[in-house]
Protein backbone atom coordinates (compact mmCIF):
# COMPACT_ATOMS: atom_id res chain seq x y z
CA UNK A 1 0.00 0.00 0.00
CA UNK A 2 1.80 3.69 -0.61
CA UNK A 3 0.17 4.98 2.00
CA UNK A 4 3.58 4.75 4.09
CA UNK A 5 5.15 6.87 1.22
CA UNK A 6 2.41 9.95 2.25
CA UNK A 7 5.11 12.57 3.46
CA UNK A 8 2.78 16.40 4.56
CA UNK A 9 2.73 18.91 1.88
CA UNK A 10 2.16 22.98 2.69
CA UNK A 11 2.45 23.60 6.48
CA UNK A 12 -0.58 26.40 5.45
CA UNK A 13 -2.73 24.83 2.69
CA UNK A 14 -4.65 27.77 1.46
CA UNK A 15 -2.04 30.34 1.99
CA UNK A 16 0.88 28.97 0.75
CA UNK A 17 -0.75 27.63 -2.18
CA UNK A 18 -1.43 31.10 -2.75
CA UNK A 19 1.65 32.40 -2.07
CA UNK A 20 3.15 29.51 -4.74
CA UNK A 21 0.35 30.41 -7.23
CA UNK A 22 1.87 34.24 -7.10
CA UNK A 23 5.04 33.63 -7.05
CA UNK A 24 4.06 31.45 -10.18
CA UNK A 25 2.58 34.76 -11.86
CA UNK A 26 4.97 36.66 -11.17
CA UNK A 27 7.78 34.73 -13.19
CA UNK A 28 5.62 34.51 -16.44
CA UNK A 29 4.98 38.21 -15.65
CA UNK A 30 8.79 39.04 -15.96
CA UNK A 31 10.50 36.47 -17.95
CA UNK A 32 14.05 35.74 -16.56
CA UNK A 33 13.67 37.24 -12.97
CA UNK A 34 14.24 34.52 -10.31
CA UNK A 35 11.43 34.37 -7.99
CA UNK A 36 11.41 33.14 -3.91
CA UNK A 37 9.76 29.64 -3.77
CA UNK A 38 9.94 28.31 -0.47
CA UNK A 39 6.87 27.19 0.85
CA UNK A 40 6.47 23.18 0.35
CA UNK A 41 8.94 20.88 2.12
CA UNK A 42 11.43 19.11 -0.45
CA UNK A 43 9.96 15.35 -1.42
CA UNK A 44 12.45 12.55 -2.23
CA UNK A 45 13.79 13.72 -5.45
CA UNK A 46 11.64 17.29 -5.79
CA UNK A 47 13.14 20.00 -5.32
CA UNK A 48 10.42 22.57 -2.51
CA UNK A 49 10.09 24.95 -5.59
CA UNK A 50 9.28 22.03 -8.03
CA UNK A 51 6.85 20.57 -5.39
CA UNK A 52 5.58 23.92 -4.47
CA UNK A 53 4.37 24.73 -7.84
CA UNK A 54 3.17 21.00 -8.28
CA UNK A 55 1.00 21.94 -5.04
CA UNK A 56 -0.32 25.52 -6.05
CA UNK A 57 -1.49 23.94 -9.98
CA UNK A 58 -2.47 20.65 -9.78
CA UNK A 59 -5.47 19.08 -9.35
CA UNK A 60 -8.04 16.88 -10.67
CA UNK A 61 -8.64 18.52 -13.93
CA UNK A 62 -4.82 18.42 -14.70
CA UNK A 63 -3.26 15.38 -15.81
CA UNK A 64 0.26 15.45 -15.41
CA UNK A 65 3.03 13.60 -17.37
CA UNK A 66 6.24 12.44 -15.17
CA UNK A 67 9.68 12.26 -16.56
CA UNK A 68 11.16 8.72 -16.13
CA UNK A 69 13.61 10.45 -13.37
CA UNK A 70 10.75 11.86 -11.29
CA UNK A 71 8.28 8.78 -11.96
CA UNK A 72 9.02 6.98 -8.52
CA UNK A 73 6.84 5.36 -5.77
CA UNK A 74 6.56 8.56 -3.52
CA UNK A 75 6.10 11.21 -6.22
CA UNK A 76 3.46 9.21 -7.58
CA UNK A 77 1.84 8.57 -4.45
CA UNK A 78 2.12 12.34 -3.22
CA UNK A 79 0.61 13.94 -6.22
CA UNK A 80 -1.97 11.39 -6.22
CA UNK A 81 -2.62 12.58 -2.38
CA UNK A 82 -2.25 16.30 -2.46
CA UNK A 83 -3.35 17.43 -5.45
CA UNK A 84 -5.61 14.46 -6.89
CA UNK A 85 -4.17 15.08 -10.29
CA UNK A 86 -4.39 12.14 -12.65
CA UNK A 87 -1.16 10.85 -13.92
CA UNK A 88 -0.67 9.70 -17.88
CA UNK A 89 1.76 8.16 -19.74
CA UNK A 90 1.03 9.81 -23.01
CA UNK A 91 2.56 13.17 -23.08
CA UNK A 92 -0.40 14.21 -25.82
CA UNK A 93 -2.91 14.50 -22.99
CA UNK A 94 -0.78 16.13 -20.14
CA UNK A 95 -1.73 19.94 -19.46
CA UNK A 96 1.12 19.66 -17.11
CA UNK A 97 4.57 17.91 -17.39
CA UNK A 98 7.51 17.97 -14.87
CA UNK A 99 10.52 17.20 -16.42
CA UNK A 100 14.16 16.99 -15.49
CA UNK A 101 17.09 18.39 -17.88
CA UNK A 102 17.90 14.93 -19.29
CA UNK A 103 14.49 15.32 -21.11
CA UNK A 104 14.81 18.81 -22.68
CA UNK A 105 16.54 17.35 -25.84
CA UNK A 106 13.18 16.27 -26.93
CA UNK A 107 9.93 18.19 -26.11
CA UNK A 108 7.85 16.22 -29.38
CA UNK A 109 3.91 15.32 -28.56
CA UNK A 110 3.63 18.16 -25.64
CA UNK A 111 0.08 19.78 -26.89
CA UNK A 112 0.70 23.62 -28.13
CA UNK A 113 -2.94 24.39 -27.55
CA UNK A 114 -5.03 25.33 -30.82
CA UNK A 115 -5.59 28.68 -32.32
CA UNK A 116 -8.71 29.32 -30.67
CA UNK A 117 -7.64 28.08 -27.27
CA UNK A 118 -3.79 28.68 -26.95
CA UNK A 119 -4.30 28.28 -23.03
CA UNK A 120 -4.90 24.78 -23.27
CA UNK A 121 -0.99 24.11 -24.09
CA UNK A 122 0.91 21.72 -21.91
CA UNK A 123 2.75 24.05 -18.98
CA UNK A 124 6.61 23.07 -18.51
CA UNK A 125 7.60 22.38 -15.17
CA UNK A 126 11.48 21.63 -15.52
CA UNK A 127 13.87 21.05 -12.46
CA UNK A 128 17.51 22.40 -13.39
CA UNK A 129 20.28 21.45 -10.59
CA UNK A 130 20.84 25.16 -10.39
CA UNK A 131 19.25 28.13 -12.51
CA UNK A 132 22.65 29.75 -13.57
CA UNK A 133 25.73 29.11 -14.42
CA UNK A 134 25.12 28.46 -18.47
CA UNK A 135 25.61 30.68 -21.40
CA UNK A 136 23.99 34.04 -20.88
CA UNK A 137 21.21 34.76 -23.24
CA UNK A 138 19.63 37.84 -23.60
CA UNK A 139 15.34 37.73 -22.94
CA UNK A 140 13.32 40.28 -24.75
CA UNK A 141 9.62 40.64 -25.07
CA UNK A 142 6.60 41.01 -23.26
CA UNK A 143 7.61 42.07 -19.42
CA UNK A 144 10.84 42.98 -20.11
CA UNK A 145 11.56 45.97 -20.93
CA UNK A 146 15.04 46.23 -22.22
CA UNK A 147 16.40 42.87 -22.08
CA UNK A 148 16.95 40.24 -19.21
CA UNK A 149 20.51 38.17 -19.06
CA UNK A 150 19.55 34.83 -17.98
CA UNK A 151 22.07 32.04 -17.94
CA UNK A 152 20.11 28.93 -17.44
CA UNK A 153 21.97 25.63 -17.86
CA UNK A 154 20.30 24.42 -20.48
CA UNK A 155 21.92 22.72 -23.70
CA UNK A 156 21.22 24.02 -27.05
CA UNK A 157 18.56 21.21 -27.93
CA UNK A 158 16.03 22.88 -25.70
CA UNK A 159 16.33 25.80 -27.58
CA UNK A 160 15.99 24.99 -30.45
CA UNK A 161 12.98 22.15 -29.28
CA UNK A 162 11.51 25.79 -28.43
CA UNK A 163 12.02 27.28 -31.60
CA UNK A 164 10.37 24.74 -33.36
CA UNK A 165 7.41 24.16 -31.48
CA UNK A 166 6.31 28.26 -31.21
CA UNK A 167 4.13 29.35 -33.63
CA UNK A 168 2.73 32.06 -32.00
CA UNK A 169 -0.24 32.27 -30.03
CA UNK A 170 0.32 28.31 -30.36
CA UNK A 171 3.18 27.36 -27.99
CA UNK A 172 4.89 25.92 -24.51
CA UNK A 173 5.21 28.04 -21.35
CA UNK A 174 8.09 26.90 -19.33
CA UNK A 175 9.16 27.31 -15.39
CA UNK A 176 12.29 26.15 -14.56
CA UNK A 177 13.17 25.41 -10.46
CA UNK A 178 15.92 24.81 -8.52
CA UNK A 179 15.98 24.58 -4.73
CA UNK A 180 13.89 27.62 -3.55
CA UNK A 181 13.58 29.87 -6.76
CA UNK A 182 11.63 29.72 -9.95
CA UNK A 183 12.03 31.34 -13.33
CA UNK A 184 9.62 31.44 -15.64
CA UNK A 185 9.91 31.84 -19.50
CA UNK A 186 6.71 32.20 -21.37
CA UNK A 187 5.93 31.24 -25.24
CA UNK A 188 6.39 35.13 -25.52
CA UNK A 189 9.62 35.60 -24.77
CA UNK A 190 12.37 35.64 -27.51
CA UNK A 191 15.64 34.62 -27.19
CA UNK A 192 18.86 36.24 -28.54
CA UNK A 193 22.22 35.12 -28.33
CA UNK A 194 24.05 38.12 -25.78
CA UNK A 195 27.87 38.26 -27.34
CA UNK A 196 28.13 36.97 -31.67
CA UNK A 197 29.18 34.00 -31.25
CA UNK A 198 30.83 32.60 -34.40
CA UNK A 199 27.48 30.93 -35.68
CA UNK A 200 25.67 34.23 -34.22
CA UNK A 201 22.40 31.80 -33.97
CA UNK A 202 18.72 33.46 -33.17
CA UNK A 203 16.26 31.61 -31.26
CA UNK A 204 13.00 32.57 -31.60
CA UNK B 1 -10.52 -10.25 -5.12
CA UNK B 2 -10.44 -12.22 -2.31
CA UNK B 3 -12.74 -12.15 1.01
CA UNK B 4 -10.75 -11.27 3.54
CA UNK B 5 -9.32 -7.96 2.01
CA UNK B 6 -13.17 -7.61 1.22
CA UNK B 7 -14.02 -8.23 5.36
CA UNK B 8 -11.15 -6.06 6.40
CA UNK B 9 -12.60 -3.14 4.46
CA UNK B 10 -15.97 -3.48 5.81
CA UNK B 11 -14.74 -3.78 8.71
CA UNK B 12 -12.61 -0.24 8.18
CA UNK B 13 -16.01 1.09 7.09
CA UNK B 14 -17.80 0.35 9.97
CA UNK B 15 -15.13 1.82 12.24
CA UNK B 16 -14.77 5.23 10.25
CA UNK B 17 -18.38 5.33 10.27
CA UNK B 18 -18.86 4.96 13.62
CA UNK B 19 -16.04 7.62 14.23
CA UNK B 20 -17.45 10.03 12.03
CA UNK B 21 -21.11 9.88 13.77
CA UNK B 22 -19.58 9.84 17.35
CA UNK B 23 -20.15 13.40 19.49
CA UNK B 24 -17.78 15.36 20.06
CA UNK B 25 -17.41 14.60 23.83
CA UNK B 26 -17.75 10.19 23.66
CA UNK B 27 -13.99 10.52 21.89
CA UNK B 28 -12.57 13.06 23.95
CA UNK B 29 -13.08 10.75 26.28
CA UNK B 30 -10.21 8.59 24.58
CA UNK B 31 -8.12 11.97 23.45
CA UNK B 32 -5.01 10.83 26.11
CA UNK B 33 -5.05 7.46 24.97
CA UNK B 34 -5.40 8.24 21.10
CA UNK B 35 -2.68 10.77 21.17
CA UNK B 36 -0.23 8.93 23.19
CA UNK B 37 1.52 7.99 20.46
CA UNK B 38 4.18 9.78 18.07
CA UNK B 39 2.58 10.70 14.90
CA UNK B 40 2.69 13.51 12.25
CA UNK B 41 -0.30 15.24 10.15
CA UNK B 42 -0.23 14.33 6.19
CA UNK B 43 -3.13 16.56 6.22
CA UNK B 44 -4.10 18.61 9.25
CA UNK B 45 -7.42 18.90 9.72
CA UNK B 46 -9.08 21.08 6.93
CA UNK B 47 -12.77 22.16 6.57
CA UNK B 48 -14.41 22.28 2.94
CA UNK B 49 -17.89 21.72 1.67
CA UNK B 50 -19.37 19.04 -0.54
CA UNK B 51 -22.39 18.16 -2.71
CA UNK B 52 -25.07 16.20 -1.48
CA UNK B 53 -27.08 14.70 -3.99
CA UNK B 54 -30.05 12.08 -3.73
CA UNK B 55 -31.86 10.23 -5.67
CA UNK B 56 -36.71 10.85 -5.05
CA UNK B 57 -37.52 7.34 -3.29
CA UNK B 58 -33.79 5.86 -3.51
CA UNK B 59 -34.19 5.34 -7.10
CA UNK B 60 -35.57 8.33 -9.28
CA UNK B 61 -33.22 10.65 -11.52
CA UNK B 62 -30.78 12.25 -9.13
CA UNK B 63 -30.86 16.24 -7.83
CA UNK B 64 -29.12 18.02 -5.72
CA UNK B 65 -29.64 18.26 -2.82
CA UNK B 66 -27.72 21.13 -1.05
CA UNK B 67 -24.15 21.34 -0.08
CA UNK B 68 -22.70 20.35 3.53
CA UNK B 69 -19.55 21.30 5.35
CA UNK B 70 -17.33 18.35 5.88
CA UNK B 71 -13.80 18.16 7.92
CA UNK B 72 -11.21 15.61 7.13
CA UNK B 73 -7.81 14.66 8.15
CA UNK B 74 -4.80 11.58 7.35
CA UNK B 75 -2.26 11.31 10.15
CA UNK B 76 0.25 9.22 10.36
CA UNK B 77 2.00 7.00 12.90
CA UNK B 78 5.77 6.27 13.75
CA UNK B 79 5.47 2.84 12.16
CA UNK B 80 3.81 4.10 9.00
CA UNK B 81 0.01 3.54 9.36
CA UNK B 82 -2.10 6.07 8.39
CA UNK B 83 -5.22 6.97 9.68
CA UNK B 84 -8.67 8.53 7.71
CA UNK B 85 -11.30 10.95 9.05
CA UNK B 86 -14.20 12.55 6.92
CA UNK B 87 -16.96 13.94 8.89
CA UNK B 88 -19.41 16.05 8.89
CA UNK B 89 -19.64 19.59 10.31
CA UNK B 90 -16.68 21.96 11.21
CA UNK B 91 -14.96 20.32 14.51
CA UNK B 92 -11.56 19.45 13.61
CA UNK B 93 -10.37 18.40 16.98
CA UNK B 94 -12.75 15.65 16.16
CA UNK B 95 -11.41 14.88 13.08
CA UNK B 96 -8.12 14.41 14.25
CA UNK B 97 -9.28 12.31 17.09
CA UNK B 98 -11.09 10.41 14.55
CA UNK B 99 -7.76 9.94 12.23
CA UNK B 100 -5.52 8.71 14.68
CA UNK B 101 -8.16 6.05 16.00
CA UNK B 102 -8.38 5.02 12.31
CA UNK B 103 -4.52 4.77 12.68
CA UNK B 104 -4.29 2.87 15.89
CA UNK B 105 -7.56 0.21 14.82
CA UNK B 106 -4.82 -1.01 12.28
CA UNK B 107 -2.31 -2.21 14.25
CA UNK B 108 -1.65 -4.94 16.92
CA UNK B 109 -3.96 -3.73 19.58
CA UNK B 110 -7.22 -3.71 17.07
CA UNK B 111 -8.93 -5.77 19.47
CA UNK B 112 -8.41 -3.83 22.55
CA UNK B 113 -9.24 -0.42 20.45
CA UNK B 114 -12.36 -2.25 19.42
CA UNK B 115 -14.02 -2.96 22.56
CA UNK B 116 -12.81 0.24 24.09
CA UNK B 117 -13.50 3.02 21.73
CA UNK B 118 -15.68 1.37 18.94
CA UNK B 119 -18.16 -0.99 20.51
CA UNK B 120 -19.45 1.35 23.20
CA UNK B 121 -20.03 4.31 20.55
CA UNK B 122 -21.78 1.85 17.84
CA UNK B 123 -24.06 0.94 21.14
CA UNK B 124 -24.88 4.70 22.08
CA UNK B 125 -25.23 5.74 17.96
CA UNK B 126 -27.65 2.60 18.27
CA UNK B 127 -29.77 3.96 21.37
CA UNK B 128 -29.99 7.33 20.10
CA UNK B 129 -30.98 6.09 17.00
CA UNK B 130 -33.44 3.83 18.64
CA UNK B 131 -34.74 6.60 20.34
CA UNK B 132 -35.20 9.35 17.43
CA UNK B 133 -37.23 6.24 15.63
CA UNK B 134 -39.37 5.85 18.48
CA UNK B 135 -39.89 9.55 19.00
CA UNK B 136 -40.81 9.82 15.06
CA UNK B 137 -42.48 7.23 14.99
CA UNK B 138 -45.14 8.29 17.36
CA UNK B 139 -45.86 11.59 15.43
CA UNK B 140 -46.99 9.49 12.47
CA UNK B 141 -49.76 10.19 10.75
CA UNK B 142 -52.22 7.83 8.54
CA UNK B 143 -53.85 9.25 5.85
CA UNK B 144 -56.63 7.80 4.44
CA UNK B 145 -59.46 9.42 1.90
CA UNK B 146 -63.18 9.09 3.40
CA UNK B 147 -65.83 7.70 0.90
CA UNK B 148 -66.98 10.89 -0.51
CA UNK B 149 -70.81 11.74 -0.88
CA UNK B 150 -70.95 11.93 -4.69
CA UNK B 151 -72.51 8.76 -5.54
Amino acid sequence: MSTTLLQPAFADPVLDAQRSFRAALKALAGPGLVQPLEQAPPLQGLAPASYALCLALLDGDTPLWLAPAFDTPTIRANLAFHCGCAIVSHREQARFALLDDSELGDLQGFDLGNDRYPDQSCTLLIQLPQLDGGRPLAWRGPGIQHQNRVALPLSEGFWRERKARNDFPRGLDAFFLAGHSVIGLPRSTRINCLEPTPLAEEFA
Amino acid sequence: MSSAPVALHAARQQWIGVLARAHRGELSGHEAALRDTEYQLIRAPEIGMTLVRGRMGGTGAPFNLGEMSVTRCVVRLADGRTGYSYLAGRDKAHAELAALADAHLQGSQQARWLSELIEPLARSQAARRAKKDAETAATKVEFFTLVRGED
